[in-house]
């Protein structure tokens, strides 16, 4: 009974946790709180540390549109590929798991759809780079075909630029968001169905009663880290063009503003720390609306 | 006492591999290096010392290899960092004040400037008197300068030129002699003169230039004023007038559209340039500096699948207006724990006499590299032609050039005597931190402006924004 009490074993579960914890006081919270209080100083990387001046950082960032455009520019870049990204998701998923279709090689269908997640974004972007150049491919193509009558500046055209890293977010994306909800659509019991289905209920009537309730607590999660994921844009419109989010700062992403500033002339890491700051709480406030929104308001 | 010895234990082993989870990082670049030298990252065992050398090109590695044959004491480790979107700038930046700072670093004229004026780099005025014997061209010093401190160095010294293609030039203005037609290109009017005509003669097949941007550094380097003056933004009627011309090149079709360092571009040099429809397409001349001829357009003058070579059919002229154009220079790290050494590796790089002849005449081959290195890569050499730095070196082998490779790529041309012509009249005076930034911001504005997207308005006040974006403490307007 004394040796129970000296070494009580539900101590052992911290020790087990431990590794994360540090881990993630040192690389996760310790780099919050860093750029937190960069933000308010105006430090820089060539001069070294820099005073601190309050909230003049954070004003000027709304001194002129070009923080505003990112946000919006960020928004806009996410929904445009995130609606059509979880549309399309969906309507395969149930596809892919109707058990009165059984459809054949879904398992092939879905590694092909997952294959473009695979490619690294850096290859992507060049390709897509290459093939819209003026002396590339698709001005070939459309010239000799006779859609247009000249050769143009695809990348320069800020409506072309935006689409083209919707289109490239999509299609690397789209394949990972149907494995999750097919892994969440597997999970529901069958028996549900089969109750559903001996009571006469329609394939709609089955998805929009039984399925789409279930699936709630995995759609919070695609929401959530697919905004976390998108507020962070950058690999795709950073090396689409000339890593500034030209043209006319169409695909400018917070991501791109904020490596811009980091990497200006003098490294103002103050500066964009305060980017960092503003899509950190931004970020915060979606992902906290989402649960609200989304959760099981029954159980809450 | 049992579970008291598990419970530690348990302890020991977790804390153990959290250790080795933080050691992993630090131990990671020893691994490659390991393979790649087998003397590399190893000085206990060989008593080499390792002298740690970052650039953005493959160049300096001869030198470094150069280097070790003279001191076999020494294993210089070499990292390239590609230079793409800022790559280069972004790891150094990075490792700047961590233990893992290089201690020599490369820095490219678009770059310099802004670490010549921080705190990052080394004083090198001890090397100033041997840059004296060498007769180093002033502005090359000039821009390793800042308040009176030497901190970089230059193995290169970069002159601009403009160069032209003999056939197209006789067939439309009946002479391929460089004095005449630097008279026909004497000055920018000039220049858009001979553009019309060329359009004409060719109907519209042939383009005067490949991009607007090609002759954006000569505006830019005969500005009157910097782009800062007394911490506000400065926008010099010699901008004003290249976005002008650029316009007028766009409207008329005097230019190929063809964005620099890209395929078109690229494909304008060796006569394999074809436009949407298939018509092929010429390009007429390229302002080039001195490296732009060994690095750029002799390699290039080749098509890839072999159907054209433009090798032989170039001339070099001054042009309508003297500039340089990028140049790399080396510094010291401040703090690194090899000082010495690394001044002397500096030395040897940009001021060392003997080195800077081999290094432009063609003696640092493959073969001569891998006698000293065996493991050096195949692709690893120094052809002859790099401009050098120092003009006691350049007004000694002069001569050699009359004869060589590249004089037979310019038709009998010795361009190293026309650099040597250009190049103490180049000023470096205009060259501050801030203008790889705030040029670059200028692009994108003009491209669309170029576009018709953009009214020139619009096309001022969005690169101010940019530029307030990037420099918070600069006054613009």
């Amino acid at each position: 009974m004394i040796k129970q009490r000296r070494f009580r074993h539900d101590y052992y579960g911290y020790f087990f946790i431990l590794p994360f914890i540090v881990a993630f006081l040192v690389f996760g919270l310790y780099p919050v709180y860093n750029t937190f209080a960069l933000s308010f100083t105006n430090t820089t990387i060539m001069k070294g540390g820099g005073a601190f001046i309050g909230l003049q950082n954070f004003k000027r960032l709304f001194a002129d549109n070009v923080f505003m455009t990112a946000i919006i520019n960020t928004w806009r870049l996410w929904l445009l590929n995130f609606i059509p990204q979880i549309g399309i998701a969906m309507l395969l998923a149930v596809w892919f798991t109707n058990a009165r279709l059984r459809l054949r090689g879904v398992g092939i269908w879905r590694g092909l759809f997952y294959l473009p997640n695979l490619l690294m974004p850096a290859a992507i972007a060049a390709l897509f780079f290459s093939l819209f150049s003026y002396y590339g491919p698709m001005n070939q193509l459309m010239v000799r075909a006779g859609f247009i009558s000249e050769a143009r500046h695809w990348l320069q055209d800020p409506f072309i630029a935006r689409t083209l890293v919707v289109f490239i977010q999509w299609w690397m994306w789209f394949g990972s968001t149907l494995i999750i909800l097919m892994a969440g659509m597997t999970s529901i019991p069958v028996s549900l169905y089969e109750a559903a289905m001996v009571d006469g209920a329609t394939s709609a009537q089955m998805l929009w009663r039984i399925t789409l309730p279930l699936l709630r607590p995995i759609l919070i999660y695609i929401f959530v880290t697919s905004m976390v994921g998108g507020m962070q844009m950058f690999d795709i419109p950073f090396l689409l063009t000339d890593g500034r989010g030209s043209p006319n700062r169409s695909i400018l992403t917070n991501n791109i503003l904020m490596y811009m500033k980091f990497s200006s002339a003098d490294g103002h890491i103050g500066a964009s720390s305060a980017v960092g700051v503003m899509v950190f709480l931004m970020t915060c406030v979606c992902a906290f609306l989402i649960f609200r929104l989304l959760r099981d308001r029954d159980r809450a | 006492m049992r579970n008291r010895l598990s419970l530690v234990v348990i302890f020991m082993l977790l804390l153990a591999t959290l250790l080795s989870a933080c050691a992993t990082p630090a131990a990671a670049p020893a691994a490659p290096a390991a393979e790649g030298e087998a003397a590399a990252e190893a000085p206990a065992a060989d008593g080499k010392t390792v002298l740690d050398v970052w650039s953005f090109t493959n160049e300096i590695n001869t030198m470094a290899v150069a280097y070790e044959g003279l001191h076999p004491e020494v294993d210089v480790k070499y990292t390239m960092i590609s230079m793409t979107n800022g790559e280069y700038q972004t790891k150094l930046k990075a490792a700047l004040g961590t233990a893992d700072a290089p201690d020599v670093i490369a820095l490219e004229a678009a770059f310099v400037k802004s670490y010549v004026e921080s705190d990052i780099l080394a004083d090198l005025g001890g090397l100033l008197p041997e840059a004296e014997a060498a007769q180093t061209y002033a502005f090359v010093t000039d821009v390793g300068s800042h308040d009176g401190v030497t901190k970089a160095f230059a193995y290169q010294a970069t002159p601009g030129a403009l160069f032209y293609r003999r056939s197209l030039a006789k067939e439309y203005f009946g002479t391929d002699d460089p004095a005449e037609m630097q008279a026909l290109l004497a000055d920018m009017d000039k220049y858009i003169a001979a553009a019309e005509v060329v359009k004409e003669k060719s109907g519209g097949n042939t383009f005067m230039v490949a991009s607007s941007g090609d002759f954006q550094n000569p505006y830019f380097a005969n500005r009157a004023q910097p782009w800062v003056v007394d911490g506000a933004l400065v926008v010099d009627p010699m901008v004003e007038q290249w976005i002008a011309t650029a316009k007028l090149f766009r409207d008329n079709g005097y230019e190929a559209q063809a964005q620099q360092w890209q395929e078109g571009w690229f494909a304008g040099m060796n006569d394999s340039l074809v436009d949407a429809e298939g018509n092929a397409k010429q390009v007429f001349s390229y302002f080039l500096p001195t490296w732009g001829l060994p690095y750029v357009l002799a390699p290039n003058a080749k098509a890839a699948d072999g159907s054209s070579d433009t090798s032989g059919d170039w001339g070099v002229i001054t042009g309508p207006l003297p500039y340089q154009w990028g140049g790399t220079w080396l510094g010291i790290v401040d703090g690194t724990d090899k000082v010495d050494l690394a001044t002397d590796f500096i030395r040897f790089a940009t001021l060392d006499q003997d080195n800077l002849k081999n290094w432009a005449t063609g003696v640092y081959t493959n073969d001569f590299l891998k006698a000293i290195d065996p493991e050096v890569a195949p692709d690893q050499q120094q052809a002859a032609g790099d401009f050098v730095s120092s003009k006691v070196v350049v007004e000694e082998i002069i001569p050699l050039f009359d004869d060589s490779e590249l004089s037979a790529f310019l038709s009998g041309q010795n361009s190293y005597g026309g650099f040597a012509e250009a190049a103490p009249s180049v000023n470096a005076k205009l060259m501050q931190g801030s203008d790889d930034a705030i040029q670059r911001a200028l692009n994108d504005p003009v491209n669309q402006y170029l576009n018709g997207e953009l009214s020139i308005e619009d096309m001022w006040a969005s690169w101010k924004d940019s530029v307030r974006n990037e420099f918070p403490d600069l006054i613009v307007e």
